[in-house]
């Protein structure tokens, strides 16, 4: 944050004690700024500060033994700033944005800029990871058990402490009754009278020099056993569990050289592809690991010219925004026409009222969306049989439309309801009954003085309640889904709000497509912060009205 | 005063977090040094039904072992959050799935091969071990098979119907005596369910992808949209709401199932996991094959297998090989888990030895002899959505050319 | 109802009135609270029937409830761990909306009663930073997360502190501006008097501005409160321990596999979720209702 400039919590060159300026008889406001310390307010920064600096030194330890020395500086220079800030006297906004501030970037900010950045690449399913990833995942998935060999009964040993001594297999060959133990140096048959092998499972239960590991000793760990390859001439010996062992060789191999994963049966290449991020054979096949490569403006061209998303955007956007203006707008009409009503020094029982009409709003929505969703089934649902209605309420893209907002309608109004109850009771009366006097009718008076009244006192509640609608994925997603869905168009319906449409981008049946799914998600910004900025300047204007 | 009750809460708000954190802080560690002290911990993560199911054994497992085991639900999108979590490290040790998952996860290097000697490949249901294999490496360890057979109300209807035709007929007479307000339960809802329509469509003629020479599905020969698929989904359509009013919208995943036991349709086309409602409800019931068209092509429903897998970059892989390669293959346990929910083992010793105490089972696998195992390719994971919309849409009266022809646009062009 | 309206302690024409003028005044606003009643309960009553039927099935349930057991909620408790999804739910949100209300009225405070370079900026980055959808954000909060939990177990994945440190970088961007508005409608004199008077900024802070601008914190905190119960996406991932789960996750989880069969428990569930929330909303409607607008319009 910069430094402060005015106001009334700034003091442009104020240091000095406060004792001394209190004293002085006459001084400017400005001067007059730093008000004497309480005992409260000393304790409360002192408890503060120490529980900051408690936090911090809590989390250098596991940084320290970590070795992850530049996120220790960051901690160290974070904590440091913290103190400077709060026992200096200058920075006064600082002190008061920076706690939210610190969570925001390393919860929101830091995960939207990275989210952004997935933009430019191909980031999705078969694409995730890095290229040595993608090597590792190939070799991995092509080891085959070489034809024709053993299957050996394993037993972790060691020659040191079963916590931290180096690891030996000792296997034992059903067949021939051989044992052997081996290591990353290799195998070497054991004399059969230096150990016992169990009779039942056929595995060595005690040998000379070796401490055996039970399950137990060897599960944690684990790491060290999948790490231990015994080479043999034919390929090698990996563990297969804790208790089996098998010969094994990986048919692909990737060979730096030509930049390329070979495979020993076939004599098949393919060769990297920076641009795809996958291996591609002469033949144009591709293998299925991939990883994850910058593409540039690729994204962007696709969803500008796929005429799958380019096409419905603007009729999705024109309907999110009828969807967030609607569930607000009504809501809000609902919640208020119902406060009116109830609002009259004659009306008894408003408290039992209102403590009824609020339930919707405390039952939680998530499984109050799943239960509206059955009641509109058509022939199912409690509203087509409550009402002797027939409608395909989910089926035509108006009569889902409707529902949604209904849905909305009903989870919301109780809060608007609640809202206006407490704007209406601090209208003066007064000034209602002035209007009546003057031979008003109800509704001029109304119009005249409770409506704007009510709007100026609500406005910022709606503007948050409208922001909260425009991303409100819960609501279609947990009853329409978006749906229905145009035959020619499975991919985006006629409730698709623009984030539920790139949820299912993200996280679809068809796959995760991240990357395209996050280009859309910076268009969609633009056309969001476009829309606040214009608005945003209107507001200079009301706030020139209360400074 | 109010300052100070301000403060005050302020403090004590945070206290209250802070010392939130001190505690939890120390049971945390204290509940890892008990996992050290036993051994190892083994993560699984599986979808809410199994479970419940997987619990007992796996804590079985665990203390026989020595090792921690934890069963742990993911309710939605398990698949993409096992795969986003295990690229980043946080991801389980073992996790549960069907095997149509295994080409997706596989490209994105999420799940290792297990290697399952000759004799134990041997104790499987052969088309089990075929779902599971994926460019020629076994990726999991199958328990069970499923699929979808004809359901019926034995009160309603006595006989099995041939046909669907044969089917519908006998579903509006009894709407017509007010016996079923239902033809046929088969779930759609507004989005389709492309798993229980695909024995009509294959009935009709389609099909999803063809075969490659070596025997697997071909991705680049994609029958969706084919003429194949448009005839089939013109038969499908004579079932619709616009036609017969057979298969409708309105009948969901989530009461298909309830409305049959609830004695208002006479036939469900569902799998072995809706049995257990219909005992609980009593209904007199009999499983056979899925009828096809009078004259068309067999019906042949998928066949999925559900597996578990060892999470390539697991924390403790050595131990989720032990268990997947070595628990998981014992009859015992794929007995004990058909007792939990009654899918038909897919070792065959285990359905040999529950096959005597359950007919069901044999009518089930009857059903799905000529099924035709879930493509598990990653271009598989394209079809669902489009498909199981453009069903929908025919189902509510959409023509099924121009509708049919989209969806396999759609889905050429998510196929890389 | 006309009894109610017929002991009234003060009306200025105490004399006889006919039914049809009682109704023009009184009356027609019992009218429209009766429907509005009606229209807010009849899906309540759907729950309540089915939470307290006891086959417990979706298909068995009508809206008027046919049976009394308390099953479902034995079920509920027995066979889930309803009982730590609902502490930890109460524990998140009550925590969460407290701290987030705290740290908002902060930052608007400083908003609203102060001048400084990057106001306006700031402001306006606040409400276009929660324009972006945080789910997408999930793969760069597994990013975070899983470093965190390799660091420090006690906030990382499948602890509700880890939960809290992420609800807490939304909090700014949802409740700020809200608040900014609501300081916006204070009168300065008040503020300005008071540093007149020798007060430090802190103290007008506490003292003067938080007192009044109580109904808003009310409403936030209600907000966030209820906000945090109903949160599902990002606690669906974060959450995989059963008994670290939120009511949103594990409840959504009984439905998810069989929707019909465990539809009474899901029922008896929603019923007890909403209790925590009608509480704090009893304990807080008497600061909105009292006058949410106290500034606006007496200012």
């Amino acid at each position: 944050m910069s430094a402060p400039v005015s106001g009334p919590g700034s003091a442009p060159q104020a240091p000095g004690r406060e004792p001394v300026r209190r004293g002085l008889p006459r001084m400017s406001r400005t001067a007059r700024q730093h008000a004497p310390i309480t005992a409260t307010g000393l304790v409360v920064k002192v408890v503060l500060l120490g529980l900051v600096a408690g936090i911090a030194i809590w989390a250098a330890f596991p940084l320290i033994e970590a070795e992850h020395w530049l996120a220790l500086g960051v901690l160290a220079v974070t904590t440091a700033g913290l103190f400077y800030l709060y026992l200096s006297r200058r920075h006064i906004p600082a002190k008061y944005l920076v706690p939210g501030t610190l969570f925001l970037i390393a919860f929101q900010v830091f995960p939207v800029l990275y989210t952004a950045s997935t933009a430019f690449t191909n980031f999705g399913d078969g694409h995730r990871g890095s290229k040595d990833d993608a090597i590792v995942a190939v070799q991995t998935a092509s080891v085959k058990q070489v034809p024709g060999s053993t299957e050996y009964n394993l037993t972790i040993a060691t020659t040191g402490d079963p916590a931290t001594g180096s690891l030996t297999f000792l296997l034992s060959d059903p067949k021939s009754k051989e044992v052997f133990a081996g290591d990353a140096d290799g195998l070497r048959k054991l004399d059969a009278a230096d150990v016992e092998v169990s009779s039942l499972s056929g595995k060595i239960t005690a040998a000379d020099g070796y401490t055996l590991l039970n399950i137990g000793q060897a599960s944690s760990r684990s790491d060290a056993i999948t790490a231990l390859i015994v080479p043999t001439d034919d390929g090698a010996i990996r563990s297969n569990g804790l208790t089996r062992a098998y010969e094994g060789k990986a048919i692909r191999a990737y060979d730096a050289a030509c930049d390329c994963v070979k495979d020993s049966e076939t004599g098949k290449t393919w060769t990297a592809d920076e641009d795809s991020g996958s291996f591609v054979a002469a033949d144009g096949e591709r293998l299925a690991q991939g990883w994850k490569v910058g593409v540039g403006l690729k994204n962007f061209a696709t969803v500008l010219t796929d005429r799958n998303i380019s096409g419905p955007f603007f009729g999705t956007l024109a309907w999110n925004f009828a969807f967030a203006i609607g569930s607000t707008g009504l809501t809000f009409l609902l919640g208020m026409a119902i406060a009116l009503a109830l609002h009259s020094p004659r009306m008894r029982g408003t408290n039992l009222y209102r403590m009824v009409l609020i339930l919707p709003y405390a039952m939680p929505s998530f499984a109050m969306l799943l239960i509206w969703r059955d009641m509109f089934n058509t022939d199912f649902g409690l509203l087509n049989n409550l009402f002797g209605l027939d409608v395909d309420w989910f089926g035509g893209n108006w009569s889902a439309r409707i529902a949604v907002v209904l849905v909305q309608l009903w989870l919301g109004y109780p809060y608007m309801f609640l809202v206006a109850t407490g704007a209406l009771q601090a209208i003066p009366r007064e000034l209602t009954e002035a209007t009546s006097v003057d031979g008003a009718s109800p509704w001029q008076s109304f119009r005249a003085v409770t409506l704007p009244l009510l709007l100026v006192a609500l406005s910022p509640l709606l503007i948050a309640s409208f922001a909260f609608n425009f991303n409100n994925v819960n609501a279609i997603l947990f009853t329409t889904e978006g749906g229905p869905f145009a035959p020619d168009n499975p991919t985006n319906g006629a409730t698709d709000l623009l984030i539920t449409y790139t949820y299912r981008l993200a996280f679809g049946a068809q796959g995760a497509e991240f990357g395209l799914a996050a280009t859309v998600s910076i268009f969609i910004f633009a056309i969001v912060a476009t829309v606040s900025a214009i608005s945003f300047r209107r507001t200079r204007k009301q706030e020139e009205v209360y400074s | 005063m109010r300052i100070r009750t301000a403060g005050v809460v302020a403090v004590l708000g945070l206290a209250l977090a802070a010392s939130g954190c001190g505690d939890s802080g120390s049971d945390k560690p204290a509940a890892d040094e008990s996992a050290k002290a036993t051994g190892g911990k083994l993560v699984i993560w599986a979808d809410d039904k199994r479970t419940a199911a997987l619990k007992p054994f796996a804590e079985e497992f665990g203390k026989e072992n020595g090792v921690t085991v934890e069963v742990q639900a993911v309710s939605k999108d398990l698949q993409t959050n096992f795969v986003t979590a295990s690229q980043q490290g946080s991801g389980p040790d073992v996790v549960v799935g069907a095997h149509d998952w295994i080409g997706n996860l596989v490209q994105n290097g999420a799940i290792d091969p297990v290697q399952l000697p000759a004799e134990q490949k041997a104790g499987f249901n052969e088309t089990a071990i075929k779902a599971v294999t994926f460019n020629g490496q076994v990726y999991g360890v199958p328990y069970a098979t499923e699929n979808v057979a004809l359901i019926r109300n034995t009160e309603l209807a006595p006989e099995a119907p041939k046909t669907i035709e044969d089917l519908v007929a006998t579903g509006k007479k009894l709407k017509a005596e007010k016996k079923a307000s239902e033809i046929l339960c088969l779930q759609s809802g507004q989005n389709g369910d492309a798993y229980h329509i695909y024995p009509l469509y294959t009935s009709g003629g389609g099909y999803l992808f063809g075969t490659a020479a070596n025997g697997d599905y071909d991705p680049k020969d994609l029958g969706v949209g084919k003429p194949e698929s448009i005839a089939a989904f013109q038969k499908i359509a004579k079932l619709g709401e616009k036609g017969e009013g057979a298969l409708k919208r309105s009948i969901t995943g989530e009461n298909s199932i309830a409305t049959f036991t609830g004695k208002k349709c006479a036939f469900l086309v569902s799998g072995p996991w809706a049995v257990a409602d219909a005992k609980k409800a009593n209904i007199a019931y009999d499983i056979s094959p899925v009828p096809g068209f009078a004259g068309g092509k067999e019906a042949q429903p998928f066949v999925g297998v559900q597996a578990f897998y060892v999470a390539a970059k697991g924390k403790n892989k050595a131990l989720a090989q032990e268990f997947v390669t070595n628990y998981v293959t014992k009859p015992e346990l794929a007995v004990a888990l058909y007792k939990a929910e009654p899918r038909p083992p897919a070792l065959t010793a285990a359905f040999d030895q529950v096959k005597g105490e359950d007919a069901d089972l044999a009518k089930f696998s009857e059903a799905g002899k000529n099924g035709q195992v879930l493509p598990a390719i990653p271009a598989m994971a394209a079809i669902w959505d489009p498909f199981g919309k453009a069903e929908a849409a025919i189902i509510g009266g959409a023509d099924p050319a121009k509708t049919i022809t989209a969806a396999g646009k759609t889905i050429q062009g998510q196929i890389k | 109802m006309t009894t109610i309206a017929e002991t009234p302690t003060s009306t200025r024409r105490p004399a006889r009135r006919s039914r049809g003028r009682w109704f023009a005044q009184v009356g027609w606003r019992h009218l429209v609270g009766v429907l509005a009643v009606v229209f807010s309960l009849f899906p309540i009553l759907f729950v309540i029937s089915a939470a307290f039927n006891p086959l417990g099935t979706l298909s068995s349930t009508e809206l008027l409830p046919t049976g009394a057991s308390l099953e479902n909620f034995t079920n509920l408790f027995d066979n889930t761990a309803f009982g730590h999804w609902f502490l930890n739910s109460l524990l998140l949100a009550g925590v969460a909306s407290f701290a987030s209300i705290f740290l908002s009225s902060l930052a608007a405070y400083a908003f609203s009663r102060m001048r400084f370079a990057g106001r306006r900026v700031g402001l306006l980055a606040l409400l276009l930073i929660q324009m972006f959808p945080q789910f997408l954000a999930i793969v760069a909060i597994f990013l975070i997360f899983t470093t965190l939990t390799d660091l420090y177990p006690a906030i990382g994945f499948n602890t509700p502190w880890g939960l809290f440190l992420l609800y807490m970088g939304g909090a700014l961007g949802a409740n700020t501006w809200l608040m900014k508005g609501f300081f916006d409608t204070l009168p300065k004199e008040l503020d300005e008097s008071a540093t007149m008077d020798g007060a430090s900024h802190v103290q007008v802070f506490f003292r003067i501005m938080l007192p009044l601008v109580a109904p808003i914190l009310a409403v936030t905190g209600l907000l966030a409160f209820i906000g945090s119960i109903n949160e599902f996406i990002i606690a669906n991932v974060f959450l995989t321990e059963p008994e670290s789960k939120t009511l949103a996750v594990g409840m959504y989880g009984l439905v998810a596999g069989e929707r019909n069969n465990n539809f009474g428990m899901f029922a008896a569930g929603t019923l007890l979720t909403a209790i925590p929330t009608v509480l704090v909303f009893q304990l807080l409607q008497r600061y909105i209702v009292s006058g949410l607008t106290s500034g606006a319009v007496k200012g």
